[in-house]
């Protein structure tokens, strides 16, 4: 159940933070177009062309005759929790969107304006909608507590992708994705290929040195049963994740390789552009067809699993692709007994955060805590957990905008900080690089003495290597 | 006075329903058929429907879920609905309105009926409490929404009160009220929220088919918005 008493701890300093993005419009959601003067108009033209190619305009039609604003969903978001500001209830932010559907694209609305002469948007209003759109998460937790069945999360999508096409997208995601699709190297981190194989040779000597054994990163290897893509940033700084994964699959005796085109998973379409959402799908299903490979693999990852189980059958030309998270592997695995964990190894009170974009559809909640289980001694549950889990604070692409830190931090993060430490837990398991970056700044930022890692990094602990690979 | 409930039970009880029926069918009409045109745009149209039946079915009785968000809100609604729809629907007076159309159906015995409509008159005095008291809910309240809901109080209280025989207020009178607040409620039905009466299964399908995006839509926008060139990232 959901804390009520929480509203009213809110502290001044806190509040003050929420307003913060108000004075400062646009300070993390510009990049090409400063403070267009025309920005409404640009914002309507948009959204026309929106409504026009995609499946939004059923919803926004179906939503606008229908919303009861009983609001439910705000006892749900985290944000408003903390906030108590009404920008931050989720159907007064998506009511924002459906007004303007009402005003400008319906018969009654146009008809409305006429006789009653009303206000017609203005750039004021599009910068209070774009700063109310990317203070929500896009956790989607407001949709599971909606009597009606609304989904804000995609009135937020809907809105943010209208906002992007008008000139208003945030720069700390447009830069990575510029370089992921028309930069050399093709991922958002910038990381050339010589530095994977370096990583990649590292890891490999790395693992042999601390396990005895042997593991493998294959590299375009053709015809291998799975192709693996990873957010590119766990090259940089999630070895032990990699180690334990490769470790898996050596162990598990499973085909697979990594393309040395396309390794990155990361997809941000999913947080603010649709275009850009099917370009990172389309590279993804290239590579894996020049490798001929038979499915998609996906690393610890909430967002770019969520991606490719859920629109790589829409953006599909060819033949169907199937996709799997690496836990849902791990599982299957250690299921059929080819994989064996050490349930000494891990001794501390170990906690799981669940990563929404694969929890709240109710994807992947009980595999990992199976894997869990079978080998940590003291595991506790956060409360709520699973399909009503707390986003981490950094969801919707948020993590990657440095500008609003203080907001993540205070703001955004909040409940999630707090149930970590209600669980008195010294590791929390966080399979997702968005979660891991986010949760690890949170802890630091309120000097929570835990550590944050991925759920392969506790494999890594605890595998049994087969003898076969220590030859 | 008496021509007045006259008017409101004969020419105007019919032209109120008319323009439910026909608003509804309307609403219906149409969001089934964007939703079909939708279905037929995405590139992946293997569309979940038993979960989202599922889903929908858990929301009609949603007893595992009252508690767990604004519970006082939660239950009042619950209560409200099941009240209003039923003692709306079986009250013998109703039914035998639709007797000139040959239409029949059984009926709860009036007693029942009266402790039906005070349960959805007390949910709905908590539902009018909670906009007016609570903040976030006053925070996403419009006009609309506060007149439907004294249209509905008025509506059910003066329908309960008819059938005391302690009521101090001219039967008649109560009559009118009852009446003229009832036909308001059902002609503004196609027109307001309130039509979620007749789309509320089309709600959840809406939300699961709006994430099946078009094969090329956001080319086509590109296209539209910065012609054949295209744009860069």
């Amino acid at each position: 159940m959901v804390d009520q008493t929480r509203i009213t701890t809110t502290t001044t300093e806190e509040k003050k933070v929420a307003a913060e993005p108000k004075k400062q419009p646009y300070s993390y959601h510009l990049d090409r177009i400063p403070l267009a003067e025309d920005r409404a108009e640009k914002f309507l033209e948009s959204f026309a062309a929106v409504l026009r190619h995609t499946n939004y305009k059923p919803v926004l039609d179906i939503y606008a005759r229908s919303m009861a604003h009983c609001g439910r969903c705000a006892t749900a978001c985290p944000v408003y929790q903390t906030t108590e500001d009404p920008r931050d209830i989720p159907c007064h932010r998506s009511q924002q969107i459906v007004d303007i559907y009402k005003r400008y694209f319906t018969l009654g609305g146009w008809l409305r304006a006429k006789i009653l002469g009303d206000d017609p948007l203005t750039n004021q209003k599009v910068d209070e909608i774009a700063e109310s759109l990317y203070r929500c998460t896009a956790c989607r937790r407001c949709s599971i507590e909606c009597p009606m069945g609304l989904d804000h999360g995609l009135i937020t999508h809907f809105g943010r992708y209208v906002l992007s096409e008008a000139g208003i997208d945030p720069k700390g995601l447009v830069v990575s994705v510029r370089e992921q699709l028309e930069g050399e190297t093709r991922n958002t981190s910038k990381v050339p290929l010589l530095a994977l194989k370096d990583t990649l040779e590292f890891l490999e000597e790395d693992f042999e040195s601390m396990k005895g054994a042997k593991i493998r990163f294959p590299l375009d290897e053709e015809g291998a049963e799975y192709v693996f893509f990873t957010p590119v940033s766990d090259y940089l700084m999630e070895a032990e994740t990699l180690m334990g994964i490769a470790a898996v699959l050596t162990a598990g005796g499973v085909s697979w390789t990594i393309g040395t085109h396309v390794y990155d998973a990361i997809n941000y379409g999913l947080f603010y552009n649709d275009w850009v959402l099917q370009r990172v799908v389309d590279q993804t299903l290239e590579e894996t067809r020049r490798l001929k490979g038979r499915r998609i693999l996906i690393g610890e990852c909430g967002h770019a699993s969520r991606v490719s189980q859920f629109f790589v059958p829409s953006f599909n030309r060819g033949e169907e692709i199937p996709v799997i998270n690496i836990m849902e592997l791990t599982y299957d695995l250690l299921k059929a007994g080819k994989i064996g964990l050490d349930p000494g190894v891990v001794t501390e009170k170990v906690t799981y955060h669940d990563p929404c974009n694969i929890a709240r559809s109710g994807w992947i909640i009980d595999q990992p805590r199976a894997i869990l289980r079978s080998f940590v001694k003291d595991f506790v549950e956060m409360t709520p957990n699973g399909r009503e889990n707390y986003c981490c604070g950094g969801g919707g692409g948020t993590v990657s905008l440095d500008e609003i830190h203080k907001f993540r931090m205070e703001i955004g993060g909040r409940t999630k900080m707090e149930q970590i430490r209600a669980t008195g837990a010294e590791i929390v398991v966080a399979p997702c690089a968005n979660c891991k970056k986010q949760l690890r700044e949170l802890m630091n930022y309120h000097k929570l003495p835990v550590q944050v890692v991925g759920l392969h990094d506790l494999i890594l602990r605890a595998i049994r290597m087969p003898k076969s690979s220590s030859d | 006075m008496e021509e007045l409930l006259a008017l409101l039970k004969g020419p105007l009880l019919t032209f109120v329903v008319v323009i439910l029926v026909l608003g509804l069918i309307r609403q219906v009409v149409l969001s089934v058929w964007v939703l079909i045109e939708a279905t037929r745009r995405a590139g992946d149209r293997n569309i979940p429907y038993a979960r989202v039946l599922r889903n929908i079915a858990i929301w009609v009785f949603p007893v595992t879920r009252l508690h767990r968000s604004l519970p006082v809100f939660s239950y009042a609604s619950f209560f409200f609905h099941l009240g209003v729809i039923s003692s709306a629907v079986f009250l013998r007076e109703h039914i035998d309105l639709f007797g000139p159309l040959g239409l029949s159906w059984p009926s709860i015995p009036r007693p029942y009926v009266d402790w039906l409509a005070l349960l959805a008159f007390v949910g709905l005095t908590i539902l009018l409490g909670y906009r007016i008291y609570v903040r976030q809910s006053r925070a996403v309240s419009g006009f609309a929404d506060y007149v439907i809901l004294v249209l509905l109080i008025v509506t059910v209280g003066m329908g309960y009160l008819a059938g005391q025989s302690w009521n101090v207020i001219p039967y008649d009178v109560t009559m009118v009220f009852h009446i003229a607040a009832g036909l308001a409620i059902l002609v503004l039905i196609p027109f307001t929220k309130l039509a979620h009466c007749a789309l509320y299964p089309l709600v959840r399908l809406s939300s699961e088919i709006g994430w099946h995006f078009t094969q090329e839509g956001g080319h086509d926008v590109v296209k539209t918005l910065y012609g054949p060139e295209g744009r860069k990232i």
